[in-house]
C-alpha cells in the first residue's frame, strides 16, 4: 500500500506524490514536478529561526513578541495566507475581524479578479477532472503553464485521456495559446492547435464578439474564426485565464464576460482561472464565506476597497504593525513598497528564512504545508483537497495563530 | 579586445514570466543561477552584441539591477524575458507589472544579489 501525499508548490495541488523516507530525510521523490520535487527534498534548507530585531530568540520570546506587537497595534493588517491550510485562513480572519483589522494576500494583484467573477456566477466555470473528461479545444490565455504549472496539462487537461477524449491529445483536443512572446507552452502548438502572439488581449477579446456577430474585427479575425469553428465541434471547452489576462484585460471584466456570454451562444465554453500559490483560491472563498468579499478587506469600515490592497495600506503609512504569514511580499511587490515593511513593525510567520523574514522586526518559524502540515487547500478550480503532511509538527500555522490570537480574543 | 557593445544602451520591452527551475530554497545556489538571469532570442542578443553569460544591467524608472544573459527561444524577439521574482519586483511597479520599458547595457559588473536589494531595502 503506497501513501500519497500532496505538493503544495503550485495551485495544482498534485496528490498523487510519493515520497521514500529514511527516517525524517527524504530519499526520494516520484511523480513530483521539478519545483514540488525540490520542496519535499529540501525542506530542510534555508529554515526561518525565531528573531526579534534580527537576533535569535527561543521560539516562546518569538511568539511574546509578536502578541505584543499585535496587543499595542492600532492599524493592524494580516497578509498572505496563500500557502496556509484553510484551517490556519480561518484563525488569520478571525484575529482581523477581533483586532477590526485588514486582512488581504496577493490575489489583489495576482488572479484575484477572475476568482471573484467565478465565484459570483459571473463565468461558467469547470472542474480538472471535467476538462481530462470532456473539454476539446483548451485555451491557455496569458498564462505558461509549462513554467507555473509544471503538471497542469499533463495530469489534469492536454495530454491525459478522459471518459470522452479516448484518441489522446493529437486528435482529441485542440490547443490553443495567446501569449505576448511564445513561452515554452506556446511552443508546443503543433498539430490540432493555435498559438495566437497577442500585443492587445482587448482586441483579440473584440475579435471573438465581432466574429460571433458576424462582423470584421480590427484584429485576429483569423485566429477568431478558428478558434470559435474548432469551439463549435464540441460540448465542452474551456478557457483557462492567467496573469497576462488579467492584466491584458486593463480592468474591462464587462468586455470579457461579454465575451464569454457570446461564446456560450455559439459553443460550450468555461473559465478556469489558472494562478499559482498553493491555496490563493482557499483564502478568497474562506473570506467570501465570511464577508462576501474576496481581498483587501477592512472589517473596521466593513467592506472591501482598493484602498485597503495592503500594498496601497503600505504605501498610505495606514498600518503600523502587519502580520505576514505564507507569503513573501519583499519578493513580489514592488520594491518602494516593501521598503515600508522593513519600516513598520513586521511579524513573519514562515518555515523559510524568506526575504520578508529578513527585513522583519519579528519570525516566528512554522512548517511547511504538505510536509510538515496537513489542513485543506482549494485548486485553482476550486476543488477542495485534502493535504496530509508527511510529518505532522506540533508547531504549524493554525499552532503559530492560536498562540498570537491569545492576546486578542 | 574593446567590445562596442560596451558603449550600446538599448530600449526594450522586458517581459515578466515564471520560471520552473527557480526553487522554493530562496538562499540556494540554484535559485541565483535561475533568478538572477535575463532571457534573450539567439538572433535578438547576436543582432545587440550580447553573448551567453554576458552580465547586462537593466534600468528602469531609475533602478537598475545586473543579470546574467541566458539564450532562450522563449524570450520576446525583440526584448528581454525575467524571472518574477525580487529583481522584477525591484525594477517595476504594478502599472508594469507583467511588460515594461527598460534600458540594457553590457556591463564588466557582478550579477546583482538579493542581499544587495535588501540592504537597500533596509535603508
Amino acid at each position: 500500500m503506497v501513501d500519497y501525499y500532496t505538493c503544495t508548490g503550485c495551485s495544482c495541488l498534485c496528490d498523487d506524490i510519493e515520497v521514500e523516507l529514511d527516517g525524517e530525510n527524504v530519499k526520494i521523490v516520484k511523480t513530483a514536478c521539478r519545483r514540488g520535487s525540490n520542496i519535499f527534498l529540501e525542506y530542510k534548507e534555508n529554515r526561518a529561526e525565531p528573531i526579534i530585531d534580527g537576533k535569535k530568540v527561543e521560539f516562546e520570546e518569538a511568539i511574546k513578541k509578536g502578541q505584543e506587537l499585535m496587543e499595542n497595534s492600532e492599524n493592524f493588517a494580516i497578509y498572505g495566507m496563500d500557502t496556509i491550510p484553510v484551517e490556519a485562513q480561518k484563525i488569520a480572519i478571525e484575529i482581523a475581524e477581533s483586532k477590526e483589522a485588514y486582512i488581504d494576500n496577493s490575489s489583489t494583484y495576482c488572479l484575484g479578479d477572475l476568482v471573484e467573477m467565478v465565484l459570483k456566477n459571473e463565468l461558467p466555470t469547470a472542474t480538472f477532472e471535467d476538462v481530462k473528461d470532456y473539454a476539446y479545444v483548451i485555451f491557455y490565455w496569458g498564462v505558461d503553464p509549462h513554467n507555473s504549472l509544471p503538471r497542469h496539462m499533463s495530469r489534469y487537461t492536454y495530454y491525459p485521456r478522459g471518459k470522452k477524449r479516448q484518441r489522446g491529445y493529437e486528435e482529441d483536443r485542440y490547443l490553443v495559446v495567446a501569449d505576448v512572446r511564445k513561452s515554452h507552452t506556446a511552443m508546443l502548438v503543433a498539430k490540432n492547435a493555435r498559438f495566437i502572439q497577442v500585443d492587445d488581449d482587448l482586441k483579440l477579446v473584440d475579435a471573438f464578439i465581432k466574429v460571433i456577430d458576424k462582423q470584421m474585427p480590427e484584429k485576429y479575425a483569423d485566429d477568431a474564426v478558428r478558434v470559435i469553428r474548432e469551439m463549435q465541434k464540441a460540448d465542452f471547452n474551456v478557457i483557462m485565464g492567467g496573469l497576462g489576462l488579467r492584466y491584458g484585460l486593463k480592468g474591462n471584466y464587462e468586455k470579457f464576460k461579454e465575451m464569454m456570454n457570446k461564446m456560450n451562444e455559439v459553443a460550450k465554453v468555461y473559465f478556469i482561472p489558472a494562478g499559482c500559490h498553493a491555496n490563493m483560491r482557499g483564502f478568497n472563498e474562506t473570506l467570501f464565506e465570511k464577508t462576501g468579499f474576496i481581498n483587501k478587506y477592512s472589517f473596521k469600515d466593513k467592506e472591501s476597497s482598493l484602498d485597503y490592497a495592503f500594498f496601497e495600506l503600505l504605501k498610505n503609512d495606514k498600518v503600523d504593525t502587519a502580520l505576514v504569514i505564507g507569503s513573501d511580499p519583499v519578493n513580489s511587490l514592488p520594491f518602494e513598497v516593501s521598503k515600508k515593511l522593513a519600516k513598520i513593525n513586521t511579524i513573519v510567520v514562515d518555515p523559510r528564512n524568506s526575504f520578508t523574514a529578513k527585513i522583519a522586526k519579528v519570525v516566528i518559524p512554522s512548517a511547511i504545508s504538505g510536509v510538515e502540515q496537513g489542513g485543506t487547500m482549494i485548486r485553482s478550480d476550486g476543488v477542495r483537497v485534502k493535504v496530509n503532511g508527511l510529518f505532522e509538527r506540533e508547531i504549524n500555522d493554525v499552532y503559530v495563530l492560536e498562540r498570537l490570537k491569545e492576546v486578542i480574543a | 579586445m574593446m567590445r562596442f557593445t560596451k558603449f550600446l544602451k538599448i530600449e526594450v520591452e522586458v517581459v515578466v514570466a515564471r520560471n520552473a527551475l527557480i526553487p522554493d530554497n530562496k538562499s540556494s545556489k540554484e535559485y541565483l543561477e535561475n533568478a538572477a538571469v535575463a532571457f534573450l532570442q539567439e538572433e535578438f542578443a547576436k543582432a545587440n552584441g550580447f553573448k551567453e553569460n554576458d552580465v547586462i544591467r537593466i534600468t528602469s524608472r531609475g533602478k537598475s539591477v545586473n543579470l546574467k544573459v541566458k539564450i532562450s527561444d522563449a524570450a520576446p524577439k525583440k526584448g528581454i524575458l525575467i524571472p518574477n521574482g525580487i529583481y522584477a519586483s525591484y525594477l517595476t511597479n504594478f502599472d508594469g507589472f507583467k511588460r515594461f520599458n527598460a534600458d540594457i547595457e553590457l556591463v564588466d559588473e557582478e550579477i546583482t544579489r538579493p542581499e544587495d536589494i535588501l540592504e537597500e531595502l533596509k535603508g
